[in-house]
Formats: C-alpha cells, structure tokens, sequence
C-alpha cells in the first residue's frame, strides 16, 4: 500500500473539505482512511496537523477569512473528536497519567488537542482540560488526580510570564513539566529560561520524550520563581507591566499631538492604535521579563514588515518607540531594548520571518 | 637492639608531668619509655614490649610509618621530616597521636584525649543532618495535597533516613486499610490491604491516635505478612510504630523496620521519628481533607456545572462559560438545553444569570434549572413557566434576583425559527450572514423579586450563516481594553459578532469569548456566559447523496 | 495599571419628611450593602420619613448586584409607606431599569428641581 502517496491526496481532499466548510465530507475521509488500515497516529500528524497548520498560515496571508478560520477549525476539532472513537484508536491505558493543558489566556487548544491524543494512541491515560486553564484549576486538578506529568501548550510569547508561573507552580507540587508551542521561542530557548523540565517541537517528540521518562523537580530545596530569572530583582518588569495602562495612554495621547492625521480618526481607528501600542508594550513588558531583546526586535521587525503589507507606513512605529523610550528613560533594560528595537527598525530588512505568534 | 641511652632521667621525669600519655618507641617498634599515664591508657605497655601488641593497630601502623618516612628523609636532606598527627580510638575514648622524632631515629607520641571534642562533633553533625532533614522533608510534604502522593513520600522519606523499611498506613476506609510500603533506596508501592489493624501490636492504638508515643520492643515475629514489603531481602530486627498526628484526628501511623544487621531503634532515634511523624501527620492530613472536600464539592457541583452542547435536533448550539473567580468552577450563569420530546417539538433552550457570584449564586442557579427543568411539560407557554418560576423564587429573606432568556428553537427546513422571551436579561442579538447585528426586542421583568411579573416574546427566523447569541452582562461589563478601565459595552459586543458572521455556532462562542478574555486580559470580571444558536450550512447535505452519507453524526 | 477599585461615595440630606442621598461611583457587588445599610439608617433614624430619594446623576455603573440593593431598599420602604425615587437617573441606569422591567417601582419625578 503506497501510504506516503496516498496521505498527500487525501491531505488535499482534507484541505477542500474543511475550507468549503463540509464537515461530513472531511470526517468520512478521515475515517475512510482508518478503515483502509492507515493508523491513527499517522491520521493526526501527517493528514490532519498539516490541514490545520495551512488554515493557520492562510489564514495569516489573508486567504482565509476569519470565518473560514474559526470554521476549519471547528471542524477539525470534530473529526479529532470522531477519530478519537474509531476502533483503531482504542488502545487501553499501559503507561502513566498525564495532564494536557493550555496555559491561562492560551486559546489555540488544537496543537494540545493533538498532543492528547496522540499519547492515548500511545497508552498513557491523558487529562485533557482544553483552552486557557487558570493555573488555580490545573494546580487543584493535579492534586485530585496525581498526574506523572503535565504537558503545557502556549503559542503567544506574551504569556511567557503566565506559562512561567504555572510551571513553576506544577513543580512546587512534585510534578513535572514539558511545555510546546511557538510562545517558547526557537529551539524552546524559553523553555530553559522558564525552568521546564523538557520541551517538545511537536506532539511525536514530546510523546517520545514523556516516554524516556522526565524525572520529577526536586522538592527538597524550595525552588522560587525569581530563582529562574535574577533579573527580576530590578523591579524593572514588575513596574512596567503594572503602569501598562498609563503608558499607553501617556503614548496615544503623545502621538496624537505628533500626528495631526490622528486627528480625524473615528473611536474605532483611535481604538486600534491604543491597542497597537498595547501591544507594543506587552511586548517590551515580555522581553524585560525573560531578558531577552530579540524577542522584541524581532516583534517589531515583524510588525514594520505586517504594517508594509497592508499599505501602513511603518513610521508610526518610530514616534511610538521613541515616546515610549522617553517614558520609559529612568528603566535601563527597557532604554536599551527600545534602543536596539529602534535601530533595528532603521536597517529595517525587509524580512519575512516567521510572525512570533501575535493575534491580530 | 634497645637504645635506651638517648633519654636521660631528667626527660622521663618531666614526661610524668606531662598532662598527656607520652611513649616513645625505636625504629623496631619497641617500647622504650613510657610515662604513668601511658601505662595506665595501654594495658601491657611497659619498656620492651612492641607497640603491634600493645597499641592499637592505627597508632602501631602510624609508628612504621612515621620511620619509614623518618628514614627516607635521612637519605635524602637529613632534615627530619615534619609528621603528621593522627587519631583513633584507644577504647572506650577518642586520642589524637601526635608524633615528634628524637635524633636517633626514634618517635614519641603524645596522646591527646579528644572524646568529649569528636562526641560534641558528631552530636552536632547528627543533629545538623536531622534539622536539614527535617527542613526537606517539610518542603516535600507540604508540596502535595494527593493523598497517595503524600503517603508514598512519607514512607519513601522514612525509609530512606529513619529505617530500612517504612510503612504508611491511614485510617480504615471501605473495610480497607490504604497502605504505602517502601524499602531504602526504592519507590513506594500502594495498596489496599484487607486486614485488621490490631493483628499488629501497637497498630490500633497509633491509628486512634493514643498513646501518642511510638511503641517499640515489638517482636518482629509478630508482624503480619502484608507489612512487609516485596523488595525487602533480609530479616526483620526491630519495629517502631508511631502514630501520624494528624489535625485533631490522627492521620495514620507509621511502621519502621530495621534488619538484623543494624542497631535496634534508641531513645534518641525515637524522639526524631517523632518529629518526622509530626511533620508527615500534618501533611497527611491536609491532604485528606483537601480531597474530602474536593470529593464533596464535585459531587455538589456536578449538577451545577454548564452541560457540553453540539448539535440538537439538527441546529447547531454551543455555550461557553467562564466564571468569576479564577478557582471556581460555578457561579451566578447558567445555560441548559431541553430536546423537545419528539423531532417536531421545539428545543427549549435556557441562559440566565443570578444576581451575585460564587457557589451562592451557583446554589440558587440550581434551584432555577431543577425547577425550569420540572416545568418542561409547558415549554410552550414561556409567560406562564415564567411566572411559576417567579412565584417559586419570591422570598422575603432577600431581593437576589436572576434574568433570564427562554429560547423555543424549531428547526423547519433550511431554517431555525426561533421564539424568545425575556424575563429582565439583556437583548438576544442576531447576526445576519451579511455581517449586519439585530436586536431581538422581547421584553419583561426581573424573576424572584416581584409579585407579578410580565414578559412579552419575540420570533425571529435563522437562515444558514444567522446566529443567535445569548449571553450575560458579565460581557458587556468586562472592563478592560488597551486603557485599562474601559467597559466591553454593547456597541463592541455587536462590533465582535458582527465578524462572527457566517461561522458555526461553536466558532461563534470560541470567538467572542477569546475576545472578552483579551479585553480583560488578567483583570477581575463577573460570571462569564454566552450560548450561540445557529441555521447549519446545508452545503454538505446536497454534496453527500444519502447512500454514502456516512456513519459520522454529530 | 490595574483596575482602580470600585469607589462608592454617597451623601445624605435630610429635611422633616424627606432624605436625600446622593450617590456617587459605582454601585456593585462591593458597595451594594453599603448603599442598603445607609438607606436603613436613613429609615430607622427619621421615623417621620415620607419620602427617600436617591440621587443617581453621578453614579458611574450598576450592576445586577447593585439593582438587588435598589429593590432591597423599594421592599424596605414600601413596608414603612416611604416613598421612593431615583432622581436624575444616567442613560445606562435608565436602560438598566428598561431592561429588567422594574422602572415602574421607582417613579421618577418629571422634573428634578431638587437637583443641586
């Protein structure tokens, strides 16, 4: 059976089905194929994954509209749904327990999803508790259930300090953790950072690392958050993230006696840039807290780039970068970020990198 | 071979004053002087007998070595070499030996009695060891609150530092005793062991928790089988039963067990495994009641929680929820969908919300929904269900009211036909598939708080693409936004569901609510409920014909 | 910045037959008691009382908490034959009352001459 062929035509059937919104038509594929002998797994990775990864990035090229989006992807989580029933996905429980869980604000939940159910098909029994879990309802899961390890997805890098705290908090019970997902950055450098016990690429490699075994935190010595990262003692972050508001207000109404243009914009216009400077801010606030300036020049690079393909000048980063230094010039982490973001934006490269993740 | 001549009278007298034993022996090993105290310390000591005899082997072996290295220098520099000092016991006592050559070659040691130092040292270190010990294994304790962990961490703990086997055991449940057993160096087992506490002396007592003292000089004979666990080679030589003090109810006990190759259990030992078991009880029974609790709560809020919807009676339904505290999982929201009892019948559908938030308002939503749900049998007439549920509400106690929207949902066709009524709770909204948002203008007043009370209905008719939304103001009222302090309001509501257009129910509720929650971002909110009703596309339904149309049903 | 708490101000005037509170912020699921318990205080302190009015022209938000505590305050009243009155209601409260079907419980004078 020339499986290999076979997967990528019935990747693009896949793919019609689910774009022209035809849910039975894209389950019976995916169950035909099961019943053709293809196994489980396979269907999940190779045939589904990649259906829902091309949503994403068609989605971000404006090839699929919002509805189209949120559509595929509520019909891919229903043949997720249906697989999960077919007789080639019942395999019984040999392995431990783990909890599959997106961290608090995450929405994405299919890579998750995907993880859950591919450890099933592995034999591990798996908690799956779904989108945003506040950390309170993960923490009080795992001291009812007692999972060998928790799995934690997140794709938005500005849920770092979020994902930070509900590893930490997994591991201040005696729990494991393993963390996937774009917001950990290249190689899971975030990851490290962060203080995971492991980090996966994608649902195969973290089944196969939960398989190796990740040893449990040691819980003799008392590990605190601030153990991770030292540079938090500088209050930089803490005061940064808690002025948010008033710095994006403080910027808006700056940027607004700069350019006159602002003027005629509608509440909504004036509402989309107050959220763009937010933005902005969340992700200096990220970069302070992990320390890390390319996780802001990049944001920004990638936001010039977004701003000249919808036919925005990209200029209006500058004023706001540069308001936000002046706001921000008694911080010296934040100075030299906004520094670095600012040069980096002079050379502006017109690079099509990979976006870090932002809704837009 | 003696060489007696090289220490004259005079020396040996004032080795007798010497506060010390001092003894000095030639390069064979022989004794050649001594001074009383010496004599006294090494029994059999005295001129001419060899040091192999009559001292200990450390300090007979540090003499040869002491020439060897004498003699070697000899050779080479002729400086006598500086020679360290070494220590050992000399019976019941501690001595350092420090040695010193004479110019033929021979080698004095001057005993000094260190016992009291090397005892305080070791008490010192032993009490170091236990405190860090101590101070670990609370940090590992208190870490869990699963009652299977915090057993099998406790014996690991005890194994490891107290004894060479440890046994948990909590109190009897279901006719069972809970037992974790682990060996040094190993993981702990769990089981449920079928076996009366009393077949082990001191076992009952310590699980009541009385007397509060270990109980040792157990005969290991005595111990029933299942204490012993798989791992464990050799034979028992001492047991130790402790009760676990738990918070005013004893935890458990714990069982230690030595081989018979180490020392029994002593007084002082006792006294630490006391301190642990302290430390171990209170941990243990935090955990209990952590589970207890959270046993009566889920069993309380079983009925409480939102159901899953999908798809009832051929129209899509999805709800969502998010309630106010970041710990709860219930609160003053609620939604519920009734089937009509045949395929002609229209589904009830339910949202609503309960003035207030947190179980309070949960208990009072349960109230409402038993209470709806036993009123299904007139779902047809909204006003009147209405009424006898604002009359089985009226209380004079207080005035916390809930609003509410009944939905009648008939699929007919192509179409959902939809007839709302609303008792006092926010406009239904409607979202054509062009994008444009309707307000569905029923109307009526609060539920509980009045004598009498209105409600006027609405119709309105879902093409394929429309969606209804229903929800609660705990939108509307998130306060958030790039500002900071802004309401979500009304116009961003429909502004939201406006590009919700055409999406599936699902999607629909998935979109709003990651909207409200990037409004709020971390920022305190109300009960948090939508529930989204929309016409499905029939697209499939004319691409599938109704031979292949597959087992797939939603 | 975090949310400024929610801020409840109010003040009381009373002549022989009538009080008048004036509120001021955000009556909610914080300050609703307090908005009850003063109301009480008004009712028990003056039993000649005829009339309760409460001012809202500068309340800032309401929630359903908040309308509990009004209709606290109507039962309280209606059981001592005092009158009550939301003067000088916001759009939002207005619409608030629409919506809940309870706006006939607090007849609003046509004019507000007593505003200050």
């Amino acid at each position: 059976m020339n499986t290999t062929t076979s997967t990528e035509t019935r990747r693009d059937l896949l793919w019609a089905a689910v774009t022209s919104r035809d849910e039975h038509r894209a389950a019976d594929l995916v169950l035909a194929a099961l019943d053709e002998g293809l196994d489980a797994e396979t269907a999940l990775m190779d045939l589904i994954a990649p259906v829902q990864a091309r949503v994403g990035s068609e989605w971000a090229v404006n090839r699929l509209s919002v509805a189209q989006e949120h559509a595929a992807s509520a019909i891919t989580e229903r043949i997720i749904a249906a697989l999960a029933h077919h007789p080639a996905a019942r395999v019984p429980p040999t392995l431990g327990r783990v909890t599959v869980a997106c961290v608090d604000q995450e929405w994405h939940s299919l890579p998750a999803r995907l993880l859950a159910e591919v450890l099933t098909l592995r034999g591990w029994q798996v908690d799956f508790l779904g989108a945003q879990v506040p950390t309170p309802h993960l923490i009080a899961h795992l001291h009812n259930i007692g999972a060998d390890a928790v799995a934690l997805s997140s794709s938005v890098p500005t849920r770092l300090p979020t994902a930070h705290a509900a590893i930490t908090a997994c591991q201040a019970i005696g729990v494991p953790v393993l963390v996937g997902g774009a917001a950990f950055g290249p190689g899971g450098r975030y990851a490290r950072l962060l203080g995971a016990d492991a980090w996966a690429p994608d649902a195969r490699a973290a089944a196969h690392r939960l398989a190796e075994g990740i040893p449990a935190p040691s819980l003799a010595t008392g590990r605190q958050q601030i153990d991770d990262l030292p540079h938090l003692a500088d209050q930089e972050y803490t005061l940064v993230a808690r002025n948010r508001a008033q710095l994006v207000r403080e910027v808006l109404t700056r940027i607004e006696d700069r350019l006159p243009a602002m003027a005629a914009y509608t509440a909504q216009q004036r509402e989309r840039t107050a959220e763009d400077i937010a933005h902005i801010v969340d992700f200096l606030t990220v970069a302070l807290y992990t320390d890390d300036s390319g996780l802001f020049t990049t944001f920004i690079t990638w936001t010039a780039d977004i701003l000249t393909a919808r036919d925005v000048p990209a200029r209006s980063l500058h004023p706001a970068l540069e308001i936000l230094a002046d706001e921000l010039k008694d911080f010296p982490r934040s100075t030299l970020l906004l520094g670095q973001a600012r040069s980096a934006l002079e050379l502006a490269p017109s690079t099509t990198g990979t976006p870090p993740g932002v809704h837009v | 071979m003696a060489s007696t001549k090289s220490t004259s009278p005079a020396q040996s007298r004032l080795w007798d004053l010497a506060p010390y034993p001092v003894i000095l022996a030639d390069e064979a090993g022989t004794v050649a002087e001594l001074n009383d105290a010496a004599g006294h310390l090494l029994k059999g000591a005295a001129p001419g007998a060899n040091l192999l005899d009559v001292a200990p082997a450390w300090l007979a072996q540090a003499h040869q070595e002491a020439i060897l290295r004498t003699r070697l220098a000899a050779q080479g520099t002729r400086k006598p070499p500086v020679l360290a000092s070494v220590s050992g016991r000399i019976a019941a006592y501690s001595f350092e030996a420090h040695p010193t050559v004479t110019q033929d070659g021979s080698v004095v040691w001057w005993l000094i009695d260190d016992t009291d130092r090397r005892l305080a040292e070791e008490a010192l270190a032993t009490e170091r060891e236990r405190t860090t010990f101590l101070a670990e294994a609370s940090n590992v304790l208190l870490a869990s609150l699963n009652t299977d962990r915090c057993m099998a961490t406790t014996a690991q703990l005890a194994a490891e530092y107290l004894a060479d086997v440890a046994i948990v055991i909590t109190p009897v449940s279901n006719g069972k005793l809970p037992v974790a057993r682990a060996v040094a160096g190993q993981e702990a087992d769990r089981a449920l062991v079928v076996a009366d506490p009393s077949d082990l002396p001191g076992l009952g007592e310590a699980l009541q928790g009385f007397p509060p003292v270990p109980s040792r000089w157990i005969d290991p004979a005595a111990l029933p089988a299942w204490v012993i666990p798989q791992g464990f080679g050799s034979t028992i030589g001492s047991v130790v039963v402790t009760p676990l003090p738990g918070h005013g109810v004893p935890a458990g006990a714990l069982i230690l067990l030595r081989g018979t190759e180490r020392a029994q259990f002593n007084e002082n030992e006792e006294v630490f495994a006391r301190l642990f078991a302290a430390r171990a009880g209170a941990a243990l029974s935090a955990a209990r009641l952590y589970s207890e609790q959270s046993a009566i709560t889920q069993t309380l809020m079983r009925d409480l929680l939102p159901p899953s919807l999908q798809r009832v009676e051929g129209v899509e339904i999805a709800g969502g929820y998010r309630p106010a505290g970041e710990a709860e999982r219930v609160g003053g929201d609620f939604y519920d969908v009734h089937p009509g009892s045949s395929g002609q019948d229209p589904s009830l559908v339910i949202l609503g919300d309960v003035c207030g938030k947190g179980l309070e308002a949960a208990v009072l939503t349960g109230k409402i929904r038993n209470t709806l749900q036993a009123l299904l049998p007139m779902a047809d007439d909204h006003q009147r269900m209405l009424r006898l549920l604002n009359g089985a509400l009226l209380t004079s106690h207080h005035t916390r009211f809930a609003t509410l929207v009944l939905a009648s949902v008939r699929r007919s066709e192509n179409e959902v036909r939809l007839r709302l009524t609303s008792a006092g709770h926010p406009y239904p909204l409607v979202v054509r598939r062009d994008g444009s948002v309707e307000e569905v203008h029923t109307h009526g007043s609060l539920i509980g708080v009045l004598p009498a009370i209105e409600a006027h209905s609405a119709e309105t008719v879902l093409r394929p693409g429309d969606t209804c939304l229903l929800y609660t103001d705990g939108f509307t009222e998130a306060r958030g936004g790039p500002l900071g302090d802004e309401l979500f309001g009304e116009e961003r509501l429909r502004q939201a569901l406006s590009g919700c257009a055409d999406m599936p129910a699902g999607a629909v509720v998935d979109r709003i609510q990651m909207l409200a929650s990037q409004w709020l971002r971390d920022g305190p909110h109300d009960d948090m409920a939508l529930l989204a009703i929309s016409a499905p596309h029939t697209n499939h339904l004319s691409a599938v014909d109704g031979t292949t149309r597959g087992r797939y049903t939603a | 910045m975090t949310p400024p708490p929610s801020s409840f101000t109010f003040t009381v005037e009373v002549s022989r037959s009538t009080a008048h509170l004036h509120l001021a912020g955000d009556l909610d699921y914080d300050t609703g008691d307090t908005l009850v318990q003063e109301a009480d205080r008004c009712l028990t302190d003056h039993p000649h009382l005829r009339e309760l009015r409460l001012d809202c022209a500068h309340l800032c938000f309401c929630d359903s908490v908040g309308i509990s505590s009004l209709l606290t305050i109507h039962r309280r009243t209606t059981a001592r034959t005092v009158r009550l009155r939301l003067e000088n209601s916001p759009p939002f409260l207005q619409r608030l009352l629409d919506v809940t079907g309870i706006q006939q419980l607090f007849a609003q004078p046509q004019t507000s001459q007593q505003a200050e």
